[in-house]
């Protein structure tokens, strides 16, 4: 909770830092950062019931698109909601189909899923095919650090959407869920509205991220919108960081994506090795992610 | 209270409840025995709704609930704690307890459901071991935790299957206690049991199981002597 206050508060004080040289790439890497922290604690969300979706990433690409091709009428803010309720409604729809499957086989079709996405936005029109399709920045580009400032907000929501949930009564619904759907049930766990209502959430919220990205790349392409990598880079970070808290996706989001971006600037693509022997190392000796080594007690789940 | 008629499950060939009809009335303690693979478990399975039957109609306190999801069922008040321990092994005895305190009725409050949690710790003796994880508790305090957790969705039917299993005698004899105090409570009761000694303290009235049949019913003394039971159950497991 102190440490997520603190990252918040210095993304915020951060564009006022003297950066020197370094500042736009600092502010490029930061606002990238925020939006896949964001993304990550999103992911957490759902895997808090249980489920393991490789569909965030699509979530995040149908958030960009539903963004980019509604902004120019609706203007910057309705359509990043737009973004996050057309991302939010899919999952619905996926969620009914498949929420009653269990691990690997709700795994598989939010795969699937993403497939299927990618493909329909490929050969549509309107989203401008494997061409792609050019985004205007942020409020038109009226405020040179709109799309920083909304990057800190989507982190600030998702922040406050996993806190406030880790807080309430429903954190006792998700996590018995996680640990025993029979159980859970018999014990009068609606467990199917919970998923659905987890996934639902979990999803506008990465449309949400999704729609900020599209106004900081200013342009959308299939293979990046919807890509593998992100629905991978959404589930690393949560382990990486420590599962099923709020302070490891984030402070696991920063930590990767600015370890990506160094590593990119040293050894281009080699980046993906060292990427991997990261994560190989974090399960082999801190399978409970970051988070162990701040637990101050065995079982302290709720930092 | 509970009322059962034509109960039928079949899994392929076997034939696990064969068209089961029993009762279970107001404020007693039913016990249901029977040899293993009689179809007992199979029949608090399809109570509490885990499994669906292929005929038959399950009651209770009047309604129709044969088709009824399980969260459902416990809402109307049908608690069941499970043979095989299935705690939340990530979450303190205290947080497990929430769960079926906050979600067994519906709108109950956090408020409210801390005090039923703080009740039923009281009741079951899990003071001591409230901060600790499930997963490290011993296989007494498992069992507690189990019935602990079905009482706070504070039922007014509630089905234990086997919770005596595993345990010494002196144990058994304390959670047949806290089975009384439970039923004390106002709260009726349906287990199923392996240990006779249990059944004959505990039980008003018994069911025998065999083959997924009832074979016999009425009090233990009764049941005990009937021929039919000794041959099914006393006789092959001699």
């Amino acid at each position: 909770m102190m440490l997520a206050g603190v990252l918040l508060f210095l993304a915020l004080v951060l564009p006022g830092l003297p950066l020197g040289q370094w500042r736009a790439f600092t502010l490029d890497t930061a606002q990238f950062a925020f939006l896949i922290s964001g993304l990550a604690l999103a992911w957490d969300l759902l895997a808090r019931t249980g489920q393991l979706s490789l569909a965030h990433g699509a979530f995040f690409g149908l958030g960009a698109y539903a963004a980019a091709l509604s902004a120019p009428a609706l203007g910057t803010i309705p359509a990043l909601l737009i973004g996050g309720a057309v991302a939010a409604f899919s999952s619905l729809l996926l969620g009914l189909a498949t929420l009653r499957l269990q691990g690997m086989y709700f795994a598989i079709a939010t795969l699937a899923f993403s497939e299927v996405m990618r493909t329909l936005v490929l050969k549509a029109q309107f989203t401008g095919g494997s061409i792609g399709l050019p985004v205007q920045p942020a409020f038109g580009g009226a405020y040179p650090l709109g799309g920083y400032y909304l990057a800190v907000a989507v982190l600030a929501i998702c922040t406050a959407a996993s806190l406030l949930l880790s807080r309430s009564r429903f954190h006792y619904a998700m996590t018995a869920t996680r640990q025993g759907e029979a159980v859970a049930r018999v014990l009068g766990v609606p467990v199917v509205r919970v998923k659905l209502l987890t996934f639902t959430i979990s999803a506008f919220l990465a449309g949400l991220a999704g729609g900020v990205y599209a106004m900081k790349t200013l342009f959308l392409s299939p293979y990046d919108a919807f890509g593998l990598g992100r629905a991978v880079e959404a589930l690393v970070i949560p382990i990486f960081g420590g599962l099923y808290t709020t302070t490891g996706p984030l402070l696991g989001g920063l930590i990767i994506v600015s370890l990506e971006t160094w590593l990119r600037l040293r050894i281009g693509e080699g980046y993906l090795v060292v990427y991997g022997v990261v994560l190989v190392l974090t399960i082999l000796f801190l399978p409970k992610g970051l988070m162990s080594l701040f637990a101050r007690r065995k079982g302290a789940r709720h930092a | 209270m509970l009322r059962v008629t034509g109960l039928t499950k079949r899994f392929g060939g076997v034939v696990a409840a064969r068209e089961v009809s029993l009762e279970v009335r107001a404020g007693e303690i039913l016990a249901v025995i029977g040899p293993n693979g009689a179809g007992k478990s199979t029949l608090l399975n399809l109570l509490s709704g885990l499994l669906r039957p292929d005929a038959g109609r399950i009651e209770f306190l009047g309604q129709d609930i044969t088709h009824t999801p399980p969260e459902v069922r416990a809402w109307k008040g049908l608690g069941r704690a499970f043979q095989i321990v299935q705690p939340f092994h990530e979450m303190t005895v205290r947080e497990n307890l929430m769960v079926g305190a906050l979600y067994g009725k519906p709108g109950t409050s956090l408020k409210a459901a801390r005090q039923v949690v703080e009740q039923v710790i009281e009741l079951t003796g899990l003071a001591s071991k409230a901060e600790t994880e499930a997963g490290e508790l011993t296989l007494l305090e498992d069992k507690r935790l189990e019935l602990a957790r079905a009482l706070c969705t504070q039922p007014k039917l509630l089905l234990l299957d086997e919770v005596m299993a595993g345990l010494r005698p002196a144990e058994a004899m304390e959670a047949v206690e806290l089975v009384r105090r439970t039923q004390a409570s106002g709260v009726t009761v349906l287990f199923i049991e392996h240990l006779m000694p249990v059944v004959r303290a505990l039980a008003d009235r018994v069911v025998v199981m065999d083959y997924g049949q009832v074979i016999a019913e009425g009090p233990y003394e009764a049941v005990a002597a009937n021929p039919k039971v000794r041959e099914a159950y006393l006789g092959r497991s001699a």
